[in-house]
């Protein structure tokens, strides 16, 4: 079992960033509870292939509003995984050429609620 | 029950009795089955489609049902229109008049290049759209599930997956895009992709969107 505390502090490590990346999600931490460390380990790789831009975004050239940010600012890095049979989603926002923002992860009712903000298909 | 099968396809009978069962449990007027579980021996998922505005989760007590709420507003999507075509429903399926529209199929397109990018050749789940909204508008039609599903496989690897996008998104804009639409639309995406050409996929899509607005120069549409 992985500890969502130790996770999330092994992502900012990953980072080395001073803006503090926000974790968001329904069921944030129990999905982290059901992650094995092999199933952590891939999701580290990944993000490593972000970090080093060998990772492809998704941009939108929209102009909508996303918080304080307009989306078509932001770079989004999405990543599906399974547990059993239930799907789950993470997706890492960026700033053009700035900070990484948010990491949300969820099953695919969450991941449909933040896609519809970020204005993705 | 009404079982839509417009190509004949063999449906497995006792699926066909299992569904009735499954749909029957349904508090809906408008659900239904559709994909690999009606045809399929191996079936990984039982998908089912429940058109409702309700907001409460329906469950049902089998671990490999994934169920789906759609709106009353996406039955105008090409999404439904594909999945109402072969399946089995309660009740005859309503249906709306098809919306589609380049600028979506533009959205798809931008989605779909990173995404098959990444996934390498394990696109088949994530080019689903991309297929449907190309078939759409180079024939006219749209695939039901049995069809998409044959179309994607008949692609050997990724690469052959982007040879398809390159030789026919600019095919399929020039004829079916007004010049001066084309002209304003794809400059700003080519603009915007310009920022982004340390990654592969905003590369590719800017290379696409240079070979749409070249072929408008060339008087193509």
């Amino acid at each position: 079992m992985v500890n969502p505390e130790q996770f999330k502090k092994d992502i900012e490590q990953m980072l080395s960033q001073e803006y503090k990346v926000e974790f968001l999600g329904t069921n944030f931490d129990h999905i982290v509870n059901l992650l094995t460390d092999i199933k952590v380990q891939k999701i580290y790789n990944w993000l490593n292939e972000v970090i080093q831009h060998k990772f492809q975004p998704i941009v939108i050239s929209s102009p909508k509003p996303y918080k304080e940010w307009t989306v078509n600012e932001l770079l989004t890095f999405r990543y599906p995984f399974s547990i059993g049979t239930t799907e789950y989603r993470i997706l890492f926002v960026k700033i053009k050429n700035s900070v990484y923002i948010e990491f949300h992860l969820g099953d695919h009712k969450y991941y449909d609620k933040v896609r519809k903000d970020l204005n993705l298909k | 029950m009404i079982i839509y099968n417009p190509h004949n396809q063999i449906l497995i009978q006792e699926r066909i009795k299992q569904a009735e069962h499954i749909l029957q449990q349904i508090p809906a007027k408008y659900c239904f089955i559709t994909g690999s579980f009606l045809y399929k021996e191996k079936y990984k998922d039982i998908d089912i489609f429940i058109i409702s505005r309700t907001k409460k989760e329906i469950k049902i007590n089998n671990p490999k049902v994934n169920i789906t709420i759609l709106d009353f507003n996406d039955l105008h999507s090409i999404f439904y229109h594909s999945l109402s075509k072969s399946c089995i429903a309660k009740n005859i399926l309503p249906q709306k008049p098809l919306k589609v529209t380049l600028a979506d199929y533009w959205h798809v397109i931008n989605e779909a290049i990173p995404t098959i990018l990444n996934q390498k050749d394990k696109y088949h789940k994530d080019i689903r759209f991309l297929i449907l909204y190309t078939q759409y508008f180079n024939t006219k039609e749209v695939l039901d599930s049995f069809q998409l599903t044959n179309k994607i496989a008949s692609f050997k690897d990724y690469h052959s997956i982007l040879a398809y996008i390159k030789k026919q998104v600019p095919k399929i804009i020039s004829r079916h895009a007004k010049p001066s639409y084309t002209k304003r639309f794809f400059y700003t995406q080519a603009a915007y992709y310009k920022e982004y050409q340390e990654y592969e996929a905003q590369n590719l899509l800017y290379e696409l969107t240079h070979e749409i607005t070249r072929g408008l120069a060339h008087g193509q549409s």
